[in-house]
Order: C-alpha cells, then structure tokens, then sequence
C-alpha cells in the first residue's frame, strides 16, 4: 500500500502525559441539527483557516533573504538560483513555487511575520509542535483553538478539522472540534443508522473517554446531516488542494464554523531538500490560490484569514546530503482580503546565529495567536493564552 | 470464587485482555472470570511457547527486488506494482498473526516497539526492510532492551528513514541520532544538542542497501576518534552508542514511561517503583510487573483501542482471519482511520485517545466492522434472546453494558448480525474503560 493516502501524516504525538483529558460536551443531535440549520453564520463574521505544514518547513527557501552572502554560502547546495526567486523586496524573495501567494502579496493580501519561534526553541519535532498547538511552553495538554471552543456556546460545527485524526490544536478541556473528510460524509447503513444513532446517547455510567466515543457518533450524525449534502461530490487535486477544496465549499455555504484546520505533511526534509519542498510549497500555493479565488468569488470575501505555520524552520547551514537538520525560527503567512499585507517583525540576520547555527526569534507565535484571538475570533488573549498579552495585529 | 464476578473483577480482566493481548476469544472472558485475577495475568504473559495459533499463518517470503528501474519505463510500472503487493500481503501477514495468535503478548509487544521504533515504508519504500524490522522487534520484543537498541541501531530500515545513509564523515545528518535519544531511548531534554552532533558521528559509515535493508560498515567512512557524547568520552560505533544510551538511568523512567501511556492510561502516571523492574533492561519483566501492577482497579487508567487493537479485537472475538477480508478495503478503512501498519504517520508513532474519536472515524468505523461481521462467526449470540445482551458483553470481554448500550443492543435481539454490529461500535468497546 505504498500508494495509499499519507495525507494525515502528522506530528500527534504529545510527549507529556495529560493530553486529551477533554470531556467533550453532550449536544442532542436534535438540537445541534436545529442550531445549525436555523443559525448560519452571520454576515461579516470573521473565520480562520489553519494550515499546518507538518516536519518544520525551511523558512529562509520559503522567504528567502536572497541577497544576504551568507545565504549563498552556508547552503552552496540548495539555495536558490536567481531564476528559483521571485523577489519582491531589495533583499527578500518568495520561492518561484509559489506564484499564486506572490499575486496575492502584490495585492497587499500576504502578511508575512518574521523570525516567529518562542523562547529557546526546540529542535525536537513533537516538542515543539505541541508547543504551537497548545500555545503554551510549560506543557499544557489542551489546544489553543481547543481552549477557544472551552469560551463558546456548545456546538459541534465552531471548530472543525478535515480528515479523521483530531488534531491537538483542537481538542479543549471540555470540548473538542468536529472533524469532516475529503471523501465527504455518510452516514452508515441506513437499516442500522437509527440504532447506531442511538449509541451517541450520553450515558451517566461514561467514563470521560466513553462519552467522548458517544459524542463523536452525534458528530458523525449532525455533521452528516448539515455537511454531508453540501460535499456531494469528492473534490480533485493535490492533499491539501482538497482539503481547502472543501473548507472553501462549506465556508460559502455559511456553515456556521468560525475556525477551520486543513494540514499537509512532509517538510523534514533533512535530503534532497530543493525537489521536495519546492513540490510541497507548489502544493501550497496552487491550493491557497484556488482557494482564495474560491473565497473572493463568494458571500465570505472578507471574512477569511489563513495562516500558515510549521513546528520550526531549519538550520542556515545545509548538510552534505543536500537537506537541512532541525532549526528555530521562520517565517509565518497570513492571508485574507482583509489582511494588511506586508512584512511584520524583524528578518532574523545570517550573522547572528545561536550557538547551534540557528535563527534567533524576533516574534514569538504566541503574539501571532493574540492578533488573530483578538482581530478574528473577538476574544481577550488572556482567555485563551493565559497570562499572555501581546497582540500582533495584520488586520 | 463468588458465582457472580464483581465489576471490578471483570473490568480488571476486560482492560488485561484487551490491553496486552488484543481481546478475548470467543469464551475466555467468562472462563477467566471464573477462574480468578491471576489466572489472567498469567495468560496474557505468557508467551515465548510455541504458538498452535499461527501453524496457519504461512511465512511471507519477500525476495530482494534488485533497484528501481529507470523512472517512465513499463518495467518501473511492474516493480512499483509489485513492491505495492507486497506491502499489502506484509500488512495482511501481520494482521494475520495478530488475530490468530494463542499467545497474542508477543504479537502485542511487536506492535508496541512498532510505534516506538516507528519505521514507515512511506519513507523506506521497499517491504523487505520492513520485514525484517518487523522480525526483529519480534526477536526482541520481550527480550533486553538494551539487545533491541542495539540492534535497531544497525536496522536497515530505520537507517533509511531516519538518513543515516546521508549521514557523512565530513557532513553529518543528524536526524537518527536525535530521534533516537529524544523518541526512542531517553525522551527529550535529556541530551544537549552537542550529544546530538557528537552522536551523528558515531552512527557515521554505515550504508543500507535500499532493496534488502542489509546495512554493511565502512571504517574508512566512520568517525573513529573519540568522541563525547552524554558526558562519556570515547570511540563509539552505532552499536557502542545505543549501549550507552541505555545504559542511562533516563531510560528506565523513559521506557517505563512509554509503556504506561500504550497499556494503561494517557492521563495518568506510572508508581516510580515501577521502573525498578526494568533496571536490567529486561522488558518481560517490566510487562510483567505492569500486568501484576495495582493499575488494573484504577477507574482514571482508561484508554482508547487504537484503530489496529480494536479491529484485532473484533476479528479474534468472531474469528475471522484479516486476510480473508478485501484486503484493498480493510487497507483502505485503516489508513482512513489513521493507523495502516507500517505506515506510522512519523516518527513519533501513532497519536491516541482522544484524537481516535472523531465523527468521520466512527463513519469509517462503522465500514470496517460491516465487514468483519459479514465474515464472522457470532454463534456466541445462540441464547434466548433475554440473555443475548448479557452474552455479547461476556463474548467480547466487555466489564459492563451502559444503560444507553444495554437498551440499544436489546433492540437488536431479533437480529444478531445488527447486535454484533452495534456492540462493536459501542463506546463500552471502543474504548478500554
């Protein structure tokens, strides 16, 4: 089965005990169904899009700091060619992969914060990951956008991942997100739909794992019902193509969703780095193109912000097989029509490097998150982040 | 012995079943009810015997497909067609072993030090590696760890995922020596980055050959100084390192960690007695320890069947041979699920808990135990219909019906391929409570 989907590769795991203590919230199919059908999302309210680039993206062939020296000669063997950039300032290019997001930065849509990490970056792939999914360094089980469902009325459809694999990002200390796959909804044989519904009952002997089992067949149900005729049919294209394909799809049917999470895998590229993530970053930006002229077409042109973040970015200096090891900072993109384009925070330099050859952090993601909690979501950072106060706002 | 086991008798025996041995067959959880805590725990250890389960499990013979053929041609078709059988028969010869198994703890651990040693053949390409992996964390599954580490150190699958076949003299990769004292010997920040630079080089010279996995050593090519890695200066060897690295006391607690958070909970935490019994590295007797362990009569020690334990499950409770199944279907539900053999997502294994309880898993879920129903012996349900809920839960080692479930299945009595549908996709199944 070597051809089979990879498309949920992903870092899950959590190093540290305590994950997924949520005890997801009890909703009737009834009343979810009715709140979803006679509630659509209101007019003007904003939605985020998560992109997840699993394995630490390489930030500087990602937005390159073409003219710096050093970025010729600490990577002799995998930085880009003149004719491999697409410039857009004195001193910075996008990876030629990525025209769509080069337009859209040339239309002010594209913000782009620099140096983003946190204090002492880990090298290691699943601390690191849960340290952006969680927003926290001190080892907190639950996610962000999981804590930012804790704060709103229940119901399955504010928060909803695509694929099968909850994400940690979306899992909350008493609720969790809803999931919806590429390959649309059904729901399950119809002779025995009724009674299989019929295990989505809460009961009062559940242990928290068990009423989280029962709570994901009302899911299946709801979701189904609401969801399920709106992706009649299986989108085409590349995994994330698809995955924004049907974001894209529900977010302008006013699916009353105000965060979604759509992911793709593989950017460890510690060997022949150039191929790989030039084709992952093309995958990238040919979906993030198509979606946002999905977006601009509908009702929700100016609701939708994307961000685009991985665990960390990679070492300035290559190694010998033409790859890069485990770095710290990179850069982060956020992109909507309301979005203020431009660059956000300070380019980390090539020169001062930490003592393992690594970034510096000149924004920490957590005032990333603040902007977006406060901006898109119109909740106090502190609710989420606690004890975190700073907001780094592109809108 | 009372005539009626306690709940806490049968949620004891239900989570040992389940959790080391991937179920009961049809009976042995009424039949281990009677005859007592103990004699649980000594069935589900025991292993090492020759198993009459697998006599019917053929070896899988993979030969040595020789090198890619160039890229476009018709014969590139047929090699990529061939290796994508074999990983098929591969997924299906283990699936095999697993629901067959008398002895299942072997069958178990291998699949533990699976994700431990996660090995994807989405980065290896070719099934012989990962067969022979697969053969070895089998040879020392409960064997001594330190042998493993050792020999996973030098596994030629592992090389290749992890780029040690990139990791050169002059231009070190640092990627296996990280993963493996972060993922699988010591857990993080119990190295520095210099241990991991330090450690590349020790695991420098050795080169895998893509299509068998045969790793061979080039001297010439390997960091023979000395080298300080964890405070130890030495010259080290890819085998010399893994020594060293378990011989740290961090990979007791690590180890004993992992285990915990497969086999009892992912919220709580292991007694630190527990660890004393993996001081020589001796993994039967950390087993053994955690199945005699007081964890069992813990309500908070809940845990969620990954999508592999609960399907094994479900075959070896309605006796079904995986392989009998459309092999294109069952592969295609568990990569759905999230969870096709050999296939981790990364090298940090499988995710669990919650992350496994998603509406769009439950819709695949529900697919895959069609299926296996279809195929399945349920002459376990042959009771008066007023008995038939209560003979499901004895049947599948299920410690107690909710009222929710009990009042679903009971709707179901007229017709038990539905009721066996039901049970299997009841939270009181899926999860491990």
């Amino acid at each position: 089965m070597i051809d089979c989907e990879f498309d949920r590769r992903r870092f899950l795991q959590w190093t540290g005990a305590g994950m997924f203590a949520a005890v997801s919230a009890q909703l009737s199919f009834e009343s979810l169904a009715s709140a979803a059908s006679t509630a659509p999302l209101p007019t003007n309210t904003p939605i985020l899009v998560l992109v997840t680039l699993y394995g630490g993206n390489d930030g500087l062939n990602t937005v390159v700091p073409f003219t710096d020296p050093i970025y010729q000669s600490a990577r002799s063997n995998i930085a880009l060619s003149s004719s491999q950039l697409l410039p857009f300032t004195n001193s910075l290019a996008f990876n030629s992969s990525m025209p769509s997001i080069k337009a859209l930065y040339e239309q002010n849509n594209v913000a782009i914060v620099q140096g983003v990490s946190y204090p002492s970056p880990s090298l290691s792939h699943f601390s690191s990951m849960a340290i952006w999914q969680s927003a926290s360094l001190a080892g907190v089980s639950s996610g962000w956008i999981g804590r930012w469902l804790d704060t709103q009325p229940h119901s399955a459809f504010n928060a909803i991942g695509v694929g099968s694999v909850l994400p940690p990002a979306l899992v909350g200390e008493k609720s969790v997100a809803s999931m919806v796959d590429v390959g649309g909804i059904q729901l399950p044989w119809a002779p025995v739909a009724s009674l299989l519904q019929r295990l989505g009952r809460p009961s009062a002997s559940d242990v928290p794992l068990e009423a989280a089992a029962a709570t994901s067949i009302t899911d299946l149900f709801s979701t189904a019902s609401l969801l399920g005729p709106l992706v009649t049919t299986s989108p085409t294209g590349s995994v994330l193509g698809k995955q924004l394909s049907v974001v894209s799809t529900l977010i302008n049917a006013n699916v009353p969703t105000r965060v979604w999470e759509v992911n793709l895998s593989s950017f460890d590229t510690h060997s022949s780095e150039q191929g790989d993530q030039n084709a992952l970053l093309a995958e990238v930006d040919s979906a993030i193109g198509a979606f946002m002229t999905s977006i601009s077409a509908g009702s929700r042109s100016n609701d939708v912000t994307v961000m685009i973040y991985s665990e960390f970015g990679r070492r300035v200096k290559s190694n010998g097989s033409d790859g890069t090891d485990h770095g710290t900072s990179a850069p982060v993109l956020l992109i909507g029509n309301s979005v203020k384009g431009g660059l956000y925070g300070e380019q980390p330099p090539l020169n001062t490097l930490d003592p393992n050859g690594n970034l510096e952090v000149t924004t920490d993601f957590r005032a990333v998150y603040g902007g977006l909690l406060h901006d898109v979501l119109a909740t106090p950072v502190g609710d989420v982040i606690p004890g975190w106060n700073t907001a780094l706002s592109v809108h | 012995m009372s005539p009626t086991p306690s709940y806490a008798l049968r949620r004891a025996t239900a989570r040992l079943l389940h959790r080391f041995n991937f179920g009961p067959t049809p009976g042995q959880y009424a039949d281990l009810l009677r005859r007592g805590l103990g004699a649980t725990q000594a069935t589900v250890l025991e292993h090492g015997r020759v198993d009459p389960g697998l006599a019917s499990v053929n070896a899988l013979v993979l030969a040595d497909p020789g090198p890619f053929p160039p890229a476009g041609t018709a014969a590139a078709t047929t090699f990529w067609n061939r290796l994508s059988a074999e990983s098929g028969e591969l997924v299906s010869w283990w699936l095999d072993r697993m629901a067959l198994s008398r002895y299942p703890l072997t069958e178990r651990m291998t699949w533990f030090w699976h994700g431990h040693w996660a090995t994807s053949i989405s980065g290896v390409e070719f099934p012989l590696p990962m067969q022979k992996q697969n053969n070895t964390l089998r040879r020392h599954a409960l064997a001594n760890f330190k042998d493993m580490a050792r020999a996973m150190a030098i596994d030629g699958a592992l090389n290749v995922w992890l780029n040690n076949n990139e990791n050169y003299l002059q231009s070190p990769n640092e990627n296996l020596a990280r993963e493996f004292m972060e993922l699988m010997t010591l857990g993080v920040n119990n190295y520095t980055q210099d241990d991991v630079t330090a450690a590349a080089r020790a695991l420098t010279g050795y080169s895998t050959a893509l299509s068998n996995g045969t790793v061979t050593f080039n001297v010439a090519q390997h960091f023979s100084k000395p080298l300080t890695i964890l405070g130890t200066r030495s010259t080290f060897n890819a085998e010399s390192f893994a020594s060293l690295v378990v011989s740290k006391p961090q990979d007791a607690k690590f180890i004993t960690d992992r285990l915990w958070f497969r086999f009892v909970s992912g919220t709580t935490t292991p007694p630190s007695t527990l660890e004393k019994s993996f001081a020589g590295r001796d993994i039967s007797s950390l087993v053994g320890a955690l199945v005699h362990s007081a964890a069992w009569s813990d309500p908070k020690n809940s845990l969620v069947k990954s999508p592999v334990e609960w399907f094994v499950g479900a075959c070896r409770a309605l006796k079904v041979r995986p392989s009998t199944l459309n092999a294109d279907g069952l592969q295609w539900e568990l990569s759905q699920m999230g969870q096709l053999p050999f296939n981790p997502p990364n090298v940090g294994g499988w995710t669990y808990g919650q992350a496994w309880l998603s509406g769009v898993s439950f819709q695949y879920r529900t697919e895959l135990a069609q299926l296996i129903v279809s195929k399945g012996d349920l002459s376990p349900l042959s009771v008066p219909k007023s008995k038939m809920v209560q003979a499901c839960a004895d049947w599948l080692g299920v410690a107690e019906w909710s009222r929710r479930t009990a009042s679903t299945l009971a709707t179901a009595t007229g017709t038990p391929s539905t009721l066996a549908l039901a049970a299997l996709l009841s939270p009181e199944y899926v999860v491990s409570a």
